[in-house]
């Protein structure tokens, strides 16, 4: 019998979810309303404003800000290089810490360790072993009869010494990431390729890699997300520097909220971030449901 | 019974004392003696019983520090009441309205004769549109520390002119023939002591930022003047090392704490670590001088030191006044330059027996105190220098050539000038 308290199955879980949809909203979609209505207002603390609405003023000028532009370019090219970076030395981590040999465990630990550490420390880490009196990557290049190079201060050098270090870190991620599809794959299907008489490459290409575009794809938004957001490398290594050279998104958005207190202007930033993380994740979504589909 | 009566009575009479006692919070950084203070608080508390005074302690420098108080009071927090600021700061904390006006416990006869004692500079810092914002705490400026020991072995006596000190450290650094041994040390990171290094030879050729009317009166010609003199210690005359975009102002202390630097441009702050850090090997050999003069120009040195202001939010201002007080007086000062060799911002300190026994350099220390200039003055200030220290730091890691970076640095400051 139905008694009036009764719910129906659909009023159920829309009781069910009304707590996490309270909560992601006071989390998630309050702040990101209230960035995007500061976005338009003319708030600056240091002038005292009021926080004027000013239309699209805070974006025009980011279109006129070359720093802007540089930030955008210095992020760009982080992802470009760490993404790809990262997701084939995790790729063959991975595979390492997935073989039916002893060395699996040490590889499996070792993956543990970049992944569990704050992102700062890897960045403190690293400005130490680049710097240029004391470091230790000099130190190996004196030993080899090379002279000191100055990897902190040469724009190129800083680049590539800041990347290098985002890749060490994160692989790490896309590593698990990897090594929890991998095991996903049934065994039957190698001991059947085997049979069959296919090669190492050969089993690689055609089970290993199809199989394991699931798990890729997540790792690759995920990979691609925070490298959009990359901060506390850069600023822990090189503070964005020299001049502006390894200056990011994220550190230039700072840079203008919490050290410039333009608000209005910072908010505009990180709205112009904020979509770029969007088009990127639709992007790796639609992909995912394509090959779904298939 | 009796007893339990007499109990809850004592209990009630302790919670009454217990609600009536104030607790104050201090924010000061990690730089500035967090142990020397607490002994100074302690004093306080002392002799005044009803209150307790904490210390909250920040980053170890003045950007961390501003980074985590703007935090605190955008979101209008009340947890602090006192708090210690740099000097470039008074302005954009009266901008954002996050300090409390002395005024508003300072007749203006008192108020003038309290400013009278501090040093002028100090004064001047701490007014910002006709408002007292904050009182100083102690003072500070740019030397040129030298190697006594180095210098006295080549005949030399302490530079007087930037050529000199060129010329010495050329001729000290081919007759030592050490690797480890640099010339002539200056901040050229990513950090505020760089955008001293870049002011000091505007200032030295007898330039500034700004004209009295606080307008832009900096020509794109001084600030390539500037930057070309700094790349050439590295470049020309080979004194500075070619990293010098990476030196901080304490790499370059613990370096020359090393034995590493002849010459270095520092605040007050290094004698102390010269003198007492346990692994120090330059105890005894470091002279303090005044900051070499530019050829023809004058000595310029930059202007430091720290402010106590109360927190616009806070819910004991009438306290924290008092404290503030205290904490600005020359009884304290007295104690921070005996301990923690911090310059006093009171003119007669710095003939005071006591002080000059453990800091002699101290006696020629008023002059350059009393003629160091200060950084602009504006309440976009963190803005201004973002532009100079970044310029510079492009300069020494050689990605714009120093016209290059004059021209972007007066472009940055036109914007902010609106001129």
């Amino acid at each position: 019998m139905r008694r009036p308290w009764d719910l129906s199955e659909r009023a159920l879980a829309f009781f069910f979810l009304v707590p996490a949809f309270l909560l992601l909203s006071l989390v998630a979609v309050y702040p990101a309303a209230h960035l995007f209505l500061t976005s338009f207002r003319e708030l600056h603390l240091a002038l005292g404003t009021q926080g004027a609405f000013v239309g699209l003023a805070n974006y025009r000028q980011l279109l006129e800000d070359a720093r802007f532009w540089n930030a955008l370019r210095v992020t760009l090219e982080i992802v470009l290089v760490t993404v790809p970076g990262a997701t084939l030395f995790g790729l063959a981590l991975a595979l390492m810490a997935n073989l039916p040999y002893g060395i699996k465990w040490p590889v499996r630990l070792g993956l543990l360790l970049p992944w569990a550490m704050p992102l700062v420390f890897a960045g403190l880490i690293f400005r130490w072993f680049f710097e240029s009196d004391f470091g230790i990557v000099n130190d190996v290049l004196r030993r080899l009869g090379q002279g000191p190079l100055f990897w902190l201060t040469d724009p190129i050098l800083a680049f590539w010494a800041v990347a290098l270090s985002i890749v060490w870190k994160t692989s790490s991620f896309v590593a698990l990431v990897l090594l929890a599809g991998l095991q996903s794959i049934p065994r039957e299907y190698y001991e059947a390729a085997r049979v069959d008489g296919a090669g190492a490459l050969q089993i690689f290409w055609r089970i290993t890699l199809p199989l394991l575009k699931p798990a890729l794809l997540v790792a690759l938004i995920f990979r691609t997300l925070t490298a959009l957001q990359t901060f506390d490398i850069p600023y822990a290594m090189t503070g964005g520097g020299p001049g502006h050279a390894t200056e990011t998104l994220a550190m230039f958005i700072r840079t203008q909220s919490v050290e410039n207190l333009n608000l209005g202007y910072g908010s505009a930033a990180a709205m112009t971030l904020f979509a770029l993380s969007m088009a990127v994740t639709s992007l790796y979504l639609r992909h995912l449901q394509a090959t779904e589909g298939e | 019974m009796v007893t339990r009566v007499w109990l809850l009575v004592l209990a009630f009479l302790a919670s009454v004392a217990f609600a009536q006692q104030v607790r104050l919070k201090v924010f000061i950084g990690g730089q500035q003696r967090p142990d020397v203070m607490r002994r100074i608080l302690d004093v306080y508390e002392q002799r005044n019983p009803g209150i307790r005074v904490e210390i909250e302690v920040g980053g170890a420098t003045s950007d961390q520090q501003q980074q985590y108080l703007t935090t605190v009071l955008t979101s209008r927090d009340p947890s602090l009441d006192v708090i210690l600021i740099d000097i470039i700061r008074p302005a954009q904390y009266r901008a954002a309205g996050w300090s409390e006006t002395l005024d508003r416990y300072l007749p203006s006869a008192t108020r003038d004769q309290l400013l009278r004692r501090y040093l002028p500079a100090y004064v001047q810092a701490n007014i910002v549109d006709g408002a007292l914002v904050a009182l100083p705490a102690f003072a500070d400026a740019q030397f040129l520390y030298y190697r006594k020991d180095l210098l006295d072995k080549y005949g030399f006596k302490p530079p007087v002119t930037w050529d000199e000190a060129i010329r010495q450290a050329q001729i000290i650094l081919q007759g030592e023939r050490d690797p480890n041994l640099n010339g002539i040390g200056f901040m050229g990171n990513i950090s505020e002591g760089t955008v001293c290094t870049f002011l000091l030879p505007i200032w030295a050729m007898g330039a500034d930022v700004t004209d009295e009317k606080g307008r832009l009166s900096l020509t794109e010609e001084q600030a390539r003047r500037s930057l070309q003199f700094w790349l050439d210690l590295m470049d020309r005359h080979r004194v500075s090392p070619p990293n010098m975009a990476e030196k901080a102002q304490d790499t370059i202390r613990r370096e020359m704490q090393q034995g590493r630097w002849i010459f270095a441009t520092l605040f007050a702050y290094a004698w102390n670590h010269f003198q007492n850090d346990p692994d120090s090997r330059v105890k005894d050999k470091i002279g303090v001088a005044v900051m070499p003069r530019f050829e023809g120009g004058r000595s310029a040195s930059c202007l430091g030191g720290w402010q106590w202001t109360i927190s616009n939010f806070s819910r004991n201002k009438a306290q924290a006044y008092q404290l503030l007080r205290y904490l600005s007086s020359p009884e304290v000062a007295k104690v921070l330059a005996l301990e923690a060799s911090n310059l006093p911002a009171f003119p007669e300190l710095y003939r005071d027996p006591d002080i000059l026994r453990l800091n002699p350099w101290f006696r020629d220390a008023l002059p350059v105190v009393m003629s160091a200039r200060a950084r602009p003055v504006h309440p976009r200030y963190p803005e201004i220098a973002d532009a100079m220290r970044r310029g510079l730091n492009a300069v020494l890691a050689r990605t714009r050539t120093p016209e290059q970076a004059a021209r972007e640095i007066l472009q940055g400051l036109r914007t902010i000038y609106g001129q």
